[in-house]
């Protein structure tokens, strides 16, 4: 599995990790990603428990799994946590969980052990470490009903969650997990947004949301990340995009 | 300007149908979980069919007692002639109870299996996550702490699957008992068969209606014989697989132990 810094100022570090070249063909590509500060970790969606070996290996090589303080899924779905029970028996007992108050009772069928501290719909801002604060910022609907961003303002970086989510082919690849042509991305993302996102109100308020921030880089949970104006043309293409196109197939 | 290329249909659909077929045979197993996860499907399938071979019991059960019923009935129309199958329908409405109170610990037995079941399932599933886990972390690249925290899961792993499979073992040993309970039944039931007929050939104008029930009886006996014998070759290989898989996972867990 491919692990690329993002950011890296003193010991505050952001890496993502994906494009696993091992990963059967059949499960959908994900990244995860971990920020650190010092000796605290939160891992972002650390993945569904298919990529589970390779993404403990490939984080194993950078941190030890007692660093990880703290887990965050962005919301209920498979590909975001499933992995779950299997990081609960490698992190320490007291490793946080944190996932929308809508889904804990619904994740806990993936682990009925594992005890949730749950945001509540607003958001909520969590310190890494003394220094390193990160805001939990509401993007629901798009497409989970209770679903979260992270951004920290330090290293200017949007998790996004399933925004910004690219179904690339494998051999569409090349190599690098930044996007680098956002024209020929499109194609990428497009069916994904019309077809997954379902609230025109949630974009809207999610494009006046994000715009207020500032944002280097916009890192989603599958596909390639954003970075410097990239970050606006996405944010300007999602904006005109017509999506809930799964609307049309019903009352035919 | 920003050009918008859209995935045809037929593309788009190809990778939405690509990431709905998730097979587990895409899951590269090793040996040793591959060993522990066949021997595990074969209890776990012997049980199912043990369950399934009992799954008529409460039917049989209550056209048993209606069958008893209707032969009290029959015996206090015979007066004087039909006071031995009188006792012998008493001694039958004792059985049925036996048999619901056995059906009744099956059903709490087959709730206990299942839910053992899930844990194993479980458990075996994480156990080949890990043990590929181990495989990518012992590659020389990765210090001690990783291999060490990799090691430790699997071993919680497989400490709580050898504990499910022991409480399996023992599930099974109380359906195997269960199965036994029922075979006493249909001895005694058996045996009221004959007698009853035995009563009918005595019974003047009342052997007719003897003679159904005792023939009535026999044909449930017959039903009850044939779910004893589906069961107890479930059970018999159910009790083995048990058996052995512990064995297996005593033997792993002495493996991991010797290699710390
Ligand atoms: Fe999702
Ligand atoms: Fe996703």
């Amino acid at each position: 599995m491919k692990c690329v810094t993002l950011f890296r100022e003193d010991d505050h570090c952001w890496q993502a990790f994906g494009q696993d070249p091992d990963k059967p063909d059949n499960v959908v590509d994900t990244n995860q990603y971990v920020i650190r500060s010092g000796s605290a970790a939160i891992l972002l969606d650390p993945g569904g428990m298919e990529v589970f070996p390779s993404m403990l290996a490939a984080l194993t090589r950078e941190i030890s799994v007692d660093d990880i303080k703290a887990l965050f899924l962005s919301h209920q779905d498979p590909d975001i946590g499933s992995s779950l029970p299997l990081w609960r028996r490698v992190c320490k007992p007291d490793v946080k969980i944190y996932l929308s108050w809508l889904w804990a009772g619904f994740t806990a069928h993936f682990d009925r052990d594992a005890v949730f501290t749950t945001i509540p719909d607003e958001g909520m801002e969590v310190s890494l470490s003394h220094d390193v604060k990160l805001r939990f910022i509401p993007a629901h609907y798009l497409h989970s009903s209770g679903n979260f961003n992270v951004y920290d303002p330090k290293a200017r970086i949007l998790f996004s969650g399933d925004m910004g989510a690219a179904l690339v082919p494998a051999d569409k690849t090349n190599g690098s997990m930044f996007v680098s042509d956002f024209a020929g991305h499109i194609q990428y993302m497009d069916g994904f947004h019309r077809r997954w996102l379902g609230s025109t109100r949630a974009r809207d308020a999610w494009v006046a949301q994000v715009s207020k921030l500032d944002i280097h880089m916009l890192a989603p949970q599958h596909g390639l990340v954003f970075k410097g104006d990239d970050v606006k043309r996405f944010i300007d293409w999602i904006a005109g995009l017509d999506i809930g196109s799964g609307v049309a197939s019903m009352n035919r | 300007m920003i050009c918008r290329v859209s995935l045809s249909n037929a593309d788009f659909e190809g990778l939405v149908t690509a990431m709905s077929q998730v097979s587990i045979s895409a899951r590269s197993h090793t040996q040793r979980t591959d060993r522990i996860e066949a021997r595990a499907n074969g209890l776990l399938g012997d049980c199912r069919r043990a369950f399934h071979a009992f799954g008529d019991l409460d039917e049989l059960a209550e056209n048993l007692r209606i069958l008893s019923l209707n032969a009290e009935l029959a015996a206090g129309r015979a007066g004087d002639k039909g006071r031995a199958v009188r006792a012998l329908t008493q001694y039958t409405r004792e059985l049925v109870n036996r048999l619901a109170q056995i059906q009744g610990e099956m059903n709490t037995l087959r709730r206990r299996t299942f839910a053992l079941s899930s844990t194993i399932l479980r458990g075996l599933l994480q156990m080949s996550l890990f043990e590929r886990a181990c495989g990518l972390v012992d590659d020389g690249e990765h210090d001690a702490t990783a291999k060490a925290a990799v090691d430790r899961a699997f071993s919680q792993i497989m400490h709580m699957l050898v504990e499910t499979l022991d409480d399996m073992a023992n599930s099974v040993g109380d359906l195997a008992r269960r199965a036994h309970g029922v075979e006493e039944v249909v001895s005694q039931s058996d045996s009221i068969a004959t007698n009853i007929a035995i009563e009918a050939a005595a019974a003047g104008v009342h052997e007719k209606e003897f003679r159904t029930v005792s023939d009535t009886m026999r044909h449930y006996v017959d039903d009850l014989r044939k779910m004893i014998d589906e069961a107890s070759d479930a059970v018999r290989r159910a009790s083995e697989k048990g058996e052995s898989l512990r064995r297996l996972g005593l033997d792993s867990l002495g493996d991991l132990e010797d290699n710390c």
